[in-house]
Order: C-alpha cells, then structure tokens, then sequence
C-alpha cells in the first residue's frame, strides 16, 4: 500500500514556559492509500490535535509531514493550497457556516477553489442528494437536525474531492441511530470516492468499521 | 458566490446595522463641527467683503479694525482724504458696534453699523419692494443739536416689518427698508443707519467713529499703503486680508478654540470607536475565519471576504453621515456652512480607518493556524507566545 499521509517526530505544544503543555510528543504515523483508520484514547490524549497537524490545519513545533507524496514545507509553503486540494474535514460541531443554507456551504468550498459556479451548484447538489439531503438543500443549520448537520460537512469535506477525509468525532453529538447511519454513508462513500478516512472516536462502537485503529495516550501513539 | 459578504452581512444585519449608525453618526457630528466653524468664518467676512474697502484705518493700540476698543475723531481724520495714497474722496466713517436692540419688547443681539451711504461701509440700496434706504445727515455741516432722521434699514432675515419701530439705546428708531443678510458671525444680524444717528443711539451724539475706510488709489498697492499709514502715530491701519484675518482669529479662531478642541477630540475618538467596532466585529468572525481556512480558504479569500463587508458597512456609514451632516446643517438654528472638500477628505479618512482597522483585525485572525482561530483562542497566551502562526498562509 501507498501512504497517503507520514508523519515524523511530530510535536505539538501549547503554553509557554511553565505552562507548557506537549499535546503530541515526538509522534510517528502513517496513513495509507483508501484505509479507514481510528484514532482512539481518552480525553485530552492529543488526538484532535494529531488530525489537526495531519491535516494542516495546525502547525507543528517540530517533525516532518509528507502528504501524497509531497514533502510538506511547514514555515513557507501554502498550506490552504493542500487543504483545498487534497484534504477534507468534517468536525465535532459541524462548524457550518450559519449565514448559507446547506447547499450553500458546500458550494463555498468550492468557490474557494475557484470551481466554476454552475459546476460547483451541480455538484453541491448531488453530493446533498447523496448524503439524503435532498430535500433540506435550502435549509440553514439552524433548521436541521445533528445528523443532518453532519452529513452536509460530510458532504462539504467531499466537495473538492480530497484525498483524505479527516472526521473529528463526528458521531459525538449524534444518536446510535444517527451515528450508524453516519458510519454506513461514511463506508460508502469512501468507497465511492476511493477516499482515505481518518477518524477521531470515543465511540467503541464504531471500531468494526475500522480497518485499523490507532491508540493514544498522554500526546504518543501506543499502538498503530 | 458573489453574494457570499452580503448573506453573512444579511444574517448579522443588527450589528451591521448598529456599526453603520456609529460611523453615521460620528461622521455627521464631525462634518457639522466644521460647517459650525466654516459658517462663522464665512459670516465674519461678508460684511467687510461687502464693503468694498481694502484699507481699514482704527485707532491706535486697538489692534485692528474690529478688535480692540477704537474711536477716532472723524475731523482729525480728514486730512487723509487729500493722500494721494488713498482714492479720492473714499475715506468714509463707519461705525460698527455690538446692540442689544428691544424689538417687539425683547432685548435682542444685533450689531449696528452706521456709515454714509454715499460712501463705503453698507448697502446704496434696499432689496426690490422692500421699502426705502434711510435719509442721510448733512455729516459735514452737522451741529449735535440738529435733528437726524432716526430711520434704519434692517436685515431681511431680522422679519421686521417696514414701519416697525425698535429701540437702541435710549432711542426709537424707525424699520424704512430692508437689505439682503449680511448675518455676522453666529447669525448677528446688522442694522445700517446713518453714521450721525449711530453717534446719537450709540456715542452719546459724540461725533466720534469707530474706523475710517477707504479704497487705496488704482496705482497703488493696498498693503504698502496700509504699511503706509500703519507707520503713522494715533491710528493702525489694515488691509481688507489681514482685516478679514484678524477678524477671523478675534471672532471665530479664539473664542471656538474649545470647538476646536472638542473637534479634533472628536476625530480621534471617531477614529477610535470606528476602528475598534470594526476590530471588534472582525474578531467575533474569528471562528468563521477558521473554518473557511479550515476548508481551503487561502488568507487572501478570508481578508477580501472580510474588507469587502468592512468596506460595505463603511461606505453606507459614511455616505448616509455625509447626507445626514447636510440636513442637520440646513435644520441647524445658525448658519452651518459644510465644505465640500472638507466632507470628502473626512469621508475618505474615516472610510480608511474603518478598512485599516479591519483589515488589521483580520490579518491578526488570518495569521493563526485553523485550528486555533475557529476555537477562539487568538486572546489566549497560548496564541501569543507559540510558534503555532501560521505564516506559511502567505497566498
């Protein structure tokens, strides 16, 4: 298998001086092609901030990070440039943007990468229409539901059809119901899209749907 | 999505609204601050505009024409009318002097000016239909004990009625005519009589005046012939410029140099409340900011997204304070003169702090990683002391 995503001597702290905090101390990760991995241990671990730096949307204090085979240059390179193209996200609290309706917020990710208008509607809707929310496509967040609200990040992190899809507890604030549902979109689509999915969980639950699962404890990964 | 601004400004039309009306109304209070003080220096000259003279002779040690205490003795004064410095036959007396005219029974603020009205100082004639001019004194072979008509011709914003009677001083004096405003500095209007009746109501029937004018003679320059006589002991004499400048500094400089003040404190609060809404505004988007980083937004999308609301909600700010201020002024008790030039350059200034605040607010938020920017950290130390800014976000 290819790795999707290799992460060396990652390090990540918070605070400064006393109050230092090493959230991820000096870990070692790979992330293959199309695999479905679970990141898992308890709270406060360093998981959210370990898909963060995997996912560049934090900057590490020290380590390497190389994305589909690029080597990722953490102090001049454009980083927006690898969010937009090869890296989706999907959070805890949805973080849609309440002011767009859920057609709207996926079409924004695409705005951002400058995909045609036309093109970006059409392919909102059928991302929408795909996740089962063809019938809310002119709704704002605040008319939907958890679920309903996941899916249509789920269906933004689609958008721009990236390589890896990094989910931050997305079951968390949904119900077992909701929280099947949401897994079995996720296997599907993922098989659809032929994407790498990188799961942030508490959720014992969802293990099975795990091609494998990587443990944490106290900012280290103690198994992978 | 054009439209992307407009619909996060739509869903937040409250605090649009209310960051709207701040720059309103600051803007408005600034432009008629200055419209006050524009108003007052336009009406401190157009009096001595309208004259027509360009040398202003008063008595020495007072300082100016209009500044310090001066009477002179019109009969000492004489002799200047053969200088060959001066027109022939243009020096003329005049009296200018604050009035608390009872009109209809109530003491009233107004400033009487007597002249001769073959000569320089005051109007040669009424507005059309509008009465008659005063008769004049025999000034020359006048004997204190003669009688003078005791008629004026008033401002046509006073709204006295021709045949009106008023009162200044221990005198009734008669309305015959009207003449076109020449209000002084807040809104003074001025009575034009005879120089001999303004001597009676006013001096004590001395025959005194307060300043002679005159018109320089065509070949010679008024401000080597002001010099000229300025040289001279027992008067001081002006041009009409440094006339209008020390009427400026007197009347409108000196006593408004609390305006002023208030005015300049008024810009830089203006600046500060405007810039610190706008700052304040661009941070609580903070977590929005993350998120459409967070899904690819370059930092240069985020900060065009950003100035392009700051920008909105400045320009409609501006321009409806800028329309405001001309309303206020044109409702305003006194006369408020906006300078056009004046307005722009503040709105222009104003529209600069709005989008430099703005765009200072958002680079701080724009220059964080994602993750930290839609958690809301940027305040936290954890922002200002970690290496976690994100400067590889250059595009």
């Amino acid at each position: 298998m290819t790795a999707i995503i290799e992460g060396i001597g990652l390090t990540k702290r918070f605070g400064y001086g006393d109050a230092a905090v090493v959230a991820i101390d000096s870990v070692d990760i790979r992330i293959d092609e199309r695999e479905l991995v679970m990141i898992m241990g308890d709270s406060g671990c360093g998981k959210t901030t370990l898909i963060s730096l995997l996912g560049c949307i934090l900057t590490p204090d020290a380590g390497e990070l190389r994305i589909d085979g690029e080597e990722i240059d953490l102090t001049g390179q454009d980083l927006s440039l690898i969010r937009r193209q090869k890296i989706g996200f999907v959070f805890q609290l949805f973080h849609l943007l309440p002011y767009l309706t859920a057609l709207e917020n996926v079409m924004v990710a695409m705005d951002i990468a400058k995909t045609d208008k036309s093109e970006a509607e059409d392919r909102s809707i059928e991302l929408l229409t795909r996740v089962g929310l063809s019938d809310r496509l002119h709704h704002r967040p605040a008319q939907m539901s958890g679920g309903e609200k996941q899916r249509v990040s789920f269906a933004r992190a689609l958008a721009n059809r990236p390589k890896v899809i990094f989910a931050d507890e997305p079951t968390a604030n949904l119900d077992s119901r909701q929280s099947d549902n949401l897994m079995n979109l996720i296997q599907e689509l993922r098989q659809e899209h032929q994407t790498t999915v990188v799961i942030v969980t508490h959720h014992e639950g969802l293990k099975e749907n795990a091609d494998r699962i990587v443990y944490m404890k106290d900012g280290k990964v103690i198994t992978s | 999505m054009k439209s992307f601004f407009l619909k996060d400004m739509q869903y937040r039309r409250a605090r649009v609204v209310l960051t709207s009306l701040g720059i309103t109304v600051l803007i408005s209070l600034i432009l008629l601050l200055g419209g006050i003080m524009n108003g007052m220096r336009i009406q401190a000259q157009q009096y001595v505009k309208s004259t027509g003279a360009d040398i202003w002779i008063s008595a020495e040690g007072s300082g100016g024409a209009f500044i310090g205490f001066s009477l002179l003795i019109e009969e000492n004064m004489a002799p200047l009318n053969t200088r060959r410095e001066l027109k022939e036959g243009s020096l003329s007396p005049l009296i200018f002097a604050q009035a608390r005219p009872i009109i209809r029974g109530k003491s009233t603020k107004a400033i009487v000016v007597g002249y001769m009205t073959d000569k320089y100082g005051g109007p040669k004639q009424v507005l059309d239909g509008e009465g008659r001019m005063f008769k004049s004194s025999e000034f020359q072979d006048y004997r204190p004990e003669d009688p003078i008509p005791l008629e004026v011709i008033v401002d046509e914003k006073m709204g006295l009625e021709i045949g009106e009677q008023i009162t200044i001083g221990t005198e009734a004096v008669k309305v015959v005519g009207k003449t076109s405003s020449l209000m002084f500095v807040l809104d003074t209007p001025l009575i034009f009589m005879d120089v001999r009746v303004a001597q009676k109501v006013l001096l004590g029937n001395y025959p005194r005046v307060n300043m002679m004018i005159a018109k320089a003679n065509e070949n010679r320059e008024p401000e080597k012939v002001a010099a000229f006589f300025d040289a001279e002991e027992k008067m001081e004499a002006r041009t009409m410029n440094q006339t209008l400048d020390d009427i400026i500094a007197y009347y409108v400089d000196e006593p408004m140099k609390a305006v002023q003040f208030l005015r300049v404190m008024l810009w830089i609060v203006a600046g500060l409340l405007v810039g610190m809404i706008t700052y304040v505004t661009m941070l609580e988007k903070t977590q929005e900011i993350g998120v459409l980083k967070a899904i690819g937004a370059s930092n240069s999308y985020v900060m065009t997204h950003l100035l392009k609301q700051v920008a909105l909600i400045s320009v409609v700010g501006v321009t409806i304070g800028f329309c405001l201020a001309y309303v206020f002024a044109a409702a305003a008790p006194i006369f408020v003169a906006i300078n056009l030039v004046e307005s722009i350059i503040v709105a222009g200034i104003s529209f600069i702090v709005c989008c430099g605040s703005g765009y200072l607010a958002a680079r701080k938020v724009i220059m964080v990683d994602p993750l930290i920017a839609f958690r809301g950290e940027i305040d936290g130390g954890m922002f200002r002391h970690s290496p976690t800014v994100a400067y590889s976000d250059a595009s």
